[in-house]
């Protein structure tokens, strides 16, 4: 089948979907955006999460048909050209980047965190993030990360 | 100095744009996509395999069973094969999970609905299905060539020294099968042009895994490079090849084209090793001041039906502390699961949590402080060859945590700290770990624009070895770490030390510090040689490395850029080469890394779930390279072994041996919501006795001691004392 949707800003039809195939695969093997990462492909990992209208899922359990007139954004959506966005940059200055594996999934979701709570408390983001898993970093460096880019977002507006 | 600052990673920057290709991201025109069939039975063979309707399925390109393969050409040593059987080479079946077919397709859906076409007439056999089904047949392996300790030690006579001994503990200890469980699952993407082999693998090392390949290929090893810039996540589980590393450019030459394995989740359970279960007895005679007379520490994990790999839970044991008499021994017993692999930290992370909790327990029955016991019983030197430390802060350590944890407040009498229906504990242990160098090479190249390049093959599992390595290369030149890139995962590339074993900092660092040495000579050489260079007849013991250039030691006036000098010289690059050999046995110097943790442990009288709320750790790791990076590292690695000691378990059906919790779902590791505060100390003094850069690993000693600190804690909550991992709430009850 064809699909079209919005990706990060930009209009993408792509031809030949398979109906079984997830957002996920269409994203990194037909689209060309591999930031978003295949961990388990059954929604156990977070590794996956993009904005699909501008709600956090796993494109991994996603259907490519229900993504059709949509609008996705990705990891590789976040920035602003060379202008990491605020989560971007805390993520790398509190040093919560391992691996990276884990990471393209917990900037999405923490991305949305802030954007619905401006300053969340340690629980809210606690629970916003968890089902986001990471194996390398024991979680402490996201939490500050993401109070970080709370507080320098807050204090830029 | 770039040494030692706490910097941000070089390539964070990627990382969080998406931009960082991991293996599964490289793009290979034409590639076809392989699913591995694993078997459904744990033992017995395959009768009969109908491949006929998967065949036919659409975009199916081949279907490889036992019965239609290309030979190997030989099997590869073991242990970095992870398997010493080679996979699909006969009809036999030793675990549940084992590939029995490979099916390949034009894309990875396709491949995976004909993979569901395929019908196995199994023949079953009964298996062995746990290590208590097998402890009776435990045995000690026939000497492993590659192996690294041996199988049994003794010194003195431990069983008459534990007799006499007035004070007494004999315990029983047992820690769960876990999973590396990276968030990467193992990838492999393979072609061939010609004889030639080009294989992008998600693999700790690529110099270590190539001749692998080769050998099981029949093919030189330079007609294979091996790719691998960034690993997801390894732990240990990508420092072997496993049969899938095999089956790719199997595949990739049944069909002619590139071939692409990703495993799924699931098989990063089976198909990728564990760290196998194990049961351990501690017994430990003491005076009744507490020093130790004897100590005898026996383990036996499960292994395989193909291989007799160790979980070496004892192997350290001998080195701790000074104890006059004791025996060590490690042995296995066969079981149908798979393999197990090294996973953070082999052996001495299981066998810490039955010493540290058997220590605690004599510690308690002596009437006597935890940390005292330690402190009493110190090796001041190797207890084993009787050399000197190249460095031991230990003791450092123990003040240091205790007095920033406030282990002066417990009160020694288990169950005296409450707070509400919170029973509240505290516990300490300590870790220690061999230290494990191995010959590394690298080049750092001097350009004409000012700038300078690395060049080995080291593989970034998110350690930080990029980021460190360039500090050390920027150190070396004068340069800032800006101005130094890095070429590496692959293996056209001088050999790095692998990612794994914790060798990264001490052995790769070294060789790029002798490479950045070496091109600075050249530099100076160059300089001191040429009319034109204001240095032009200095001593070349008195020119130093400055802000990217070069100026006289005394006079920091007079000097120039490197850009200035080799453009003047029309030279593109000075290359400088390191080589890095360390001693070996015979060094001066007995070297380990060591460790201390106290944990403050809250527990509900009701609902008693254990919860970490406090945990402060000590190392003594030689010099810190990155503080950023090191402290990231070691938390990370303690809340690994919080999984281990509150929750991680790979579970075998009591019947069948399979795994029943071969999912991220089932098999819990820690999440965000589980974590209290850790608090890392790094006792720092820079080790030159171990290596010229004076640094040992941090990577594997960080998780060492981590659930015995647990238990102890929980003991203290308590009174109670679980000796078997995970310490889950029904072990409470
Ligand atoms: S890959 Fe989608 S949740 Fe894990
Ligand atoms: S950084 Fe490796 S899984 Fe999170």
């Amino acid at each position: 089948m064809r699909l079209n949707f919005t990706v990060n800003g930009r209009a993408e039809t792509v031809d030949d979907v398979w109906e079984g195939e997830s957002l996920l695969y269409v994203l990194r093997e037909r689209a060309g955006l591999p930031g978003s990462k295949n961990a388990c492909e059954q929604g156990e990992c977070g590794s996956c999460t993009v904005y699909l209208d501008g709600v956090p899922v796993c494109a991994c359990l996603v259907a490519a048909g229900q993504a059709e007139g949509r609008e996705v954004r990705t990891v590789e959506g976040l920035a602003d050209g060379d202008r990491l966005d605020p989560i971007q940059q805390a993520f790398v200055d509190a040093g919560a980047v391992q691996c990276g594996f884990c990471t393209p999934g917990l900037l999405v979701q923490a991305h949305d965190l802030i954007e619905r709570v401006p300053r969340p408390s340690d629980p809210e983001i606690r629970e916003a993030l968890a089902g986001n898993l990471c194996r390398c970093t024991g979680y402490e460096k996201i939490l500050d990360a993401v109070r970080l880019a709370a507080e320098r977002k807050a204090g830029a507006r | 100095m770039a040494i030692g600052k706490a910097i941000s990673r070089v390539e964070a920057g990627d990382k969080v744009t998406g931009a960082a290709r991991y293996t599964e991201d490289v793009r290979v025109a034409e590639t076809a996509h392989a699913v591995l069939l694993g078997s459904a039975i744990s033992a017995g063979r395959v009768r009969g395999i109908d491949t006929r309707r998967a065949e036919r399925a659409p975009g199916v390109l081949a279907v490889i069973t036992h019965l239609n393969r290309p030979d190997f050409a030989a099997v590869p040593p073991t242990p970095y094969t992870a398997e010493g059987r080679m996979p699909l080479v006969d009809d036999r079946i030793h675990y549940a999970g084992q590939y029995i077919a490979v099916v390949v397709a034009e894309t990875r859906e396709q491949a995976e609905h004909a993979a569901t076409l395929v019908v196995v007439d199994y023949h079953r056999t009964s298996p062995v299905p746990t290590l208590d089904a097998a402890l009776s047949q435990a045995y000690i392996p026939r000497e492993n060539g590659l192996a690294r300790v041996p199988s049994e030690y003794r010194r003195g006579n431990a069983e008459a020294a534990l007799a006499a001994a007035p004070v007494r503990v004999e315990e029983e200890y047992r820690t769960a099968a876990l999973s590396h469980a990276p968030i990467e699952p193992s990838s492999t993407l393979a072609y061939w042009e010609g004889d030639r082999l080009t294989i992008y693998d998600s693999t700790q090392s690529v110099h270590m895994h190539r001749p692998l390949v080769a050998i099981a290929f029949g093919v030189p090893e330079d007609r294979v490079r091996m790719y691998c810039s960034l690993v997801g996540g390894g732990f240990g589980n990508k420092s072997y090849s496993w049969p899938h590393v095999f089956l790719a450019p199997m595949a990739a030459r049944v069909v002619r084209r590139p071939v692409r394995v990703t495993i799924s989740r699931k098989q990063v359970f089976t198909g990728t090793g564990h760290m196998a279960a194990t049961v351990q007895t501690v017994r430990l005679g003491a005076d009744q001041d507490g020093r130790l007379r004897a100590l005898i520490h026996d383990s036996v994990n499960q292994t395989s039906f193909i291989d007799d790999r160790q979980e070496t839970a004892s192997a350290i044991t001998p080195y701790v502390y000074a104890v006059p008499d004791l025996y060590a021994r490690i042995r296995v017993t066969k079981v149908n699961t798979g393999t197990g692999g090294a996973m953070r930290t082999p052996g001495d992370s299981a066998g810490a949590f039955a010493l540290e909790s058997a220590l605690d327990e004599l510690a308690h029955r002596l009437g006597m402080d935890p940390l005292e016991l330690r402190r009493r019983n110190h090796a001041d030197v190797d207890p084993v060859s009787g050399r000197p430390w190249s460095g031991k802060q230990l003791l450092a350590c123990y003040d240091q945590a205790a007095e920033r944890f406030g282990w002066d407040r417990r009160n020694p009498e288990p169950g005296s700290a409450r707070d509400g229906d919170d029973l509240i504990g505290y516990g300490m242990a300590g870790g220690q770990r061999t230290e494990h160098q191995r010959p590394a090479q690298a080049t750092v190249d001097l350009t004409d624009d000012g700038t300078a390049v690395i060049r080995s093959s080291m593989v970034e599992i998110g350690g930080g070895g990029l980021t460190t390595l360039s500090q050390i290369a920027a150190d070396g030149l004068g340069l800032p770490t800006a101005a130094v890139t890095f070429q590496h995962g692959d293996s056209a590339l001088p050999a790095a030390a692998p990612t794994f074993g914790s060798m990264t900092s001490g052995s790769t660092g070294s060789a790029v510090k002798l490479a950045a040495a070496d091109a600075l000579r050249a530099a100076i050489d160059l300089a001191v040689g040429d009319r034109r260079s204001p240095l032009h007849g200095a001593d070349p013991d008195d020119v130093v490395a400055h802000e990217g250039g070069l100026r006289l030691r005394d006079r920091p006036g007079d000097g120039e850029s490197y850009r200035a000098l080799l453009r003047r010289n029309r030279i593109n690059t000075l290359r400088g080469d390191g080589d890095f050999q360390p001693e070996g046995e015979d060094a001066e110097h007995a070297m380990a890394t060591f460790g201390v943790h106290f944990t403050e442990v809250r527990i509900n009288r009701y609902l008693p779930r254990v919860r970490v709320v406090r945990h402060v750790a000590a190392f003594s790791i030689g010099r810190v390279l990155n503080a950023k990076t090191a402290r990231n590292q070691a938390q990370g690695g303690i809340i690994m072994r919080l999984g281990a000691a509150l929750m991680e378990n790979q579970r075998p059906d009591p019947v069948s041996g399979r795994f029943i919790s071969p999912a991220l779902t089932d098999y819990h590791v820690p999440v965000n919501a589980d974590i209290g505060e850790i608090d890392v100390i790094f006792v720092e003094e820079p080790d030159t006795n171990a290596n010229p850069l004076g640094a040992r690993g941090l990577g594997e000693i960080c998780a060492v001691g981590i659930c015995a600190s647990v238990a102890n804690a929980v003991h203290h909550a308590t009174g109670k004392r679980v000796r078997s991992l995970p310490i889950t709430p029904d072990k409470l009850l």
